[in-house]
């Protein structure tokens, strides 16, 4: 995942090449990706993943005022490596 | 000149005579009214009558013959024409009136004038008296949408606008309706399904968006036959997992796999009803480092489990048997014999028969090294079973929920012996209803490092005992309190309580300065002579109970809107707040994110906040 400083949006990218542009408050739901704004990292899941972790940003995002908010539809194949995507980029809690 | 005429009356009044019978009977069915069939003939018969009145007054007048006196005749035949055709008016004005009447009371009107209120009532049932005077059985008549000819038929229907349809256009016309109704149907359903979802949400206390993990646990959990193996995930995730597949009762000897994995140390299995004793077995097979074993409903951990385990070298240190009422005392025994020096915690549910006094009195020996004990819901240990516990030096976490009914003595006796490390004290059932002060003042006199304290159910207690035991405590402030049902309770004098028994307002207040501080869960559950002053001191807006997340006030009578107000304004972690049955309430206002459970009005269980 890099970082592009100044801009509103941030750029993450997969470790297979794929680049998603985010809303930067988005993603400071997860505290992991947060501390790894200032600092360069290394990529960590494949763009499939990664488009459902930037699926949930924004999808939390523009939910985060709501009360009845649906849920976001997950693929059954990508569960288990999108949970451990959300254990490592602790997204375990509400809000 | 009048001979066939009269003939043809004859002749027709014989064919509706004639026809009353058999013909009547099936015109009836063919929705044909012979009535109407006569009323028309009659009509048709005066008209006749009345050209032929002109005509035959036409004949003496050109003769004029008979002067003044035909001129006469004439006018008062005439007249009598005039008055048979204005009497055949009348009467059909009076039957369509008649009919407008009874249509009028009809449903359908009724129906129609609701839709309409503003529009003429008599305009209405014209409209419906018109609608009936559509074509009937038998006739051809072109269908409204597809402007076919087609035979009318007692079930074709009415189109859209008031026309009838064709078979084929009828049907079709049918299937489009009830698919709109299905629809509507199902809208509803899923919009009932949809707010029991949120409520039992919010009751779990799960607002707004749920967490990735969340979502990805519930998505796993439905899919959770595809699944082969969990991976490495974390032992928290595969524990909440556990708890999701035992919530939708799905775990089965298949999905019993998913948790056993040779790298393992804790197995946590929450629903093994469905597991047999092989299954269980399989366990201590699959899984050779295994610490925590913890499983619910193991109705089918038998000896044969229990003897197994005992020939593995499994290391385990925590045990928690929850409805394994299958294991005999020996084999209880034995257990605690081969493996009691490794045991750290020892927690046991539901057992009726075998695990009774003669087991508190072995684990003395065989388990040396034993710092937490819970037994619950147990119907064998006595007062001397308890008072073995007070052997048990190493001990820190205690918890006995009984059936049988105990006496004060050997809890003060476990109390003063082994007091001082205990860390976790929980008294809970009906057993214990019958302790009296003296177990409050052996807690002040020996617990110093108590973190957690259950005590409930107890009716003997006293409010000076409650003060005693909090007022200069050496103890810490506790961060969890649960007075739960410590309260006097007199069917005849429900309000009176004369010698303050039970956690009262003075109690109330001792704890709350004591333990206020650092307490994260209150419970004071139906402690109903707390009053309203006493919680109206303890949260007055001077003070704060930072870490306080979640209460438990429900049936303390006292309690108000202004009281309920001033907890969320006191305690800035509250979570979630227990009111069911405080009768005074009437409108609070939630602070947002907050929930309030149990509110005593007709909206449902609970407001949610919206105040900021």
């Amino acid at each position: 995942m890099a970082e592009e400083e100044v801009s509103k949006y941030v750029t993450l990218i997969s470790n297979d090449g794929f680049e998603f542009v985010v809303l930067r408050e988005a993603v400071l739901i997860s505290p992991m990706i947060k501390s790894m704004v200032d600092a360069k990292s290394e990529d960590h899941f494949p763009g499939q993943v990664m488009e459902k972790v930037v699926e949930y940003f924004h999808y939390w995002y523009k939910n985060r005022e709501k009360e009845d908010v649906p849920d976001m539809d997950i693929p059954a194949e990508l569960c288990l490596e999108l949970l451990v995507a959300a254990d490592f980029l602790g997204l375990d809690k509400q809000t | 000149m009048k001979e066939p005429e009269k003939r043809r009356e004859f002749h027709l009044t014989f064919r509706v005579l004639t026809s009353h019978s058999a013909l009547t009977d099936f015109l009836a069915s063919q929705n044909i009214s012979a009535n109407r069939i006569r009323e028309d003939a009659e009509a048709r018969r005066n008209a006749a009558n009345a050209s032929n009145a002109q005509s035959a007054g036409a004949g003496p007048s050109s003769t004029a013959a008979n002067g003044d006196a035909a001129q006469v005749a004439e006018a008062e035949e005439a007249a009598q024409v005039a008055t048979a055709a204005d009497k055949a008016a009348e009467k059909k004005r009076k039957s369509q009136a008649a009919a407008i009447d009874k249509i009028k009371k009809s449903k359908a009107f009724k129906k129609r004038k609701r839709q309409d209120e503003d529009s003429d009532s008599d305009g209405i049932a014209e409209a419906i008296l018109a609608g009936r005077a559509a074509p009937l059985p038998g006739q051809m008549e072109n269908c409204e949408i597809c402007d076919k000819r087609f035979t009318v038929t007692p079930y074709s229907r009415a189109g859209p606008n008031g026309g009838l349809l064709c078979n084929k256009c009828g049907k079709e016309l049918a299937q489009d309706n009830k698919d709109e109704k299905a629809q509507k149907k199902k809208k509803v359903a899923a919009r009932g399904t949809a707010r029991r979802q949120v409520a039992s949400n919010r009751l779990d206390g799960v607002i707004g968006c749920k967490s990735l993990m969340t979502m990805c646990i519930s998505t796993l959990v439905n899919n959770i036959d595809l699944a082969d193996d969990l991976g490495d995930l974390p032992d928290q995730i595969v524990d909440r997992v556990a708890r999701q597949v035992a919530k939708r009762r799905i775990l089965t000897p298949m999905s019993l796999n998913l948790f056993l994995q040779s790298g393992y140390e804790n197995v946590t299995v929450y629903d093994s009803a469905r597991l047999g004793s092989d299954d269980l077995i399989r366990i201590f097979q699959m899984v050779p480092k295994l610490k925590n074993l913890k499983l619910k409903n193991a109705i089918q951990f038998k000896d044969e489990v229990m003897n197994y385990l005992i020939t593995r070298k499994t290391p385990l240190n925590s045990l928690y048997l929850h409805g394994a009422n299958l294991v005999s005392e020996e084999a209880w025994k034995q257990f605690l014999v081969a493996k009691g020096k490794q045991l750290a915690s020892l927690r046991v549910y539901f057992t009726d028969k075998h695990v009774g006094d003669n087991f508190t009195a072995t684990l003395k020996e065989t388990c040396p090294a034993l710092k937490r004990l819970k037994i619950a819901h147990n119907q064998q240990v006595t007062d001397v079973g308890i008072g073995h516990i007070s052997e048990l030096h190493e001990l820190e976490h205690l918890s006995i929920q009984l059936i049988t009914p105990t006496s004060t003595e050997p809890y003060v006796k476990v109390i003063n012996k082994i007091g001082k490390t205990l860390q976790t004290l929980s008294l809970t059932g009906e057993s214990i209803a019958d302790l009296d002060d003296r177990v409050l003042d052996a807690i002040h006199e020996n617990c110093t490092s108590l973190r957690k304290l259950r005590i409930t159910h107890s009716e003997v207690m006293t409010d000076a005992g409650f003060v005693r035991l909090f007022k200069n405590w050496v103890n810490k402030p506790l961060t969890f309190i649960d007075f739960e049902k410590c309260r006097h309770v007199d069917s005849s004098k429900p309000r009176e309580n004369a010698h303050l028994n039970g956690l009262c307002s003075d109690g109330f207040r001792a704890l709350m300065s004591h333990s206020g501080k650092s307490l994260k869960k209150l419970n004071v559950h139906a402690c109903r002579h707390i009053s309203r002053e006493a919680f109206e001191d303890v949260f007055s807006l001077d003070k704060e109970y930072p870490e306080l997340e979640n209460m438990e006030i429900s049936f303390c009578e006292e309690v108000t809107d202004f009281v309920v107000g001033c907890i969320f304004r006191t305690c800035p972690k509250l979570k979630n707040l227990n009111v069911f049955g405080c009768m005074k309430l009437k409108e609070v206002r939630v602070p947002k994110g907050r929930i309030l459970v149990g509110m005593p009005n007709a909206m449902g269980m609970e407001i949610e906040g919206t105040e900021d």
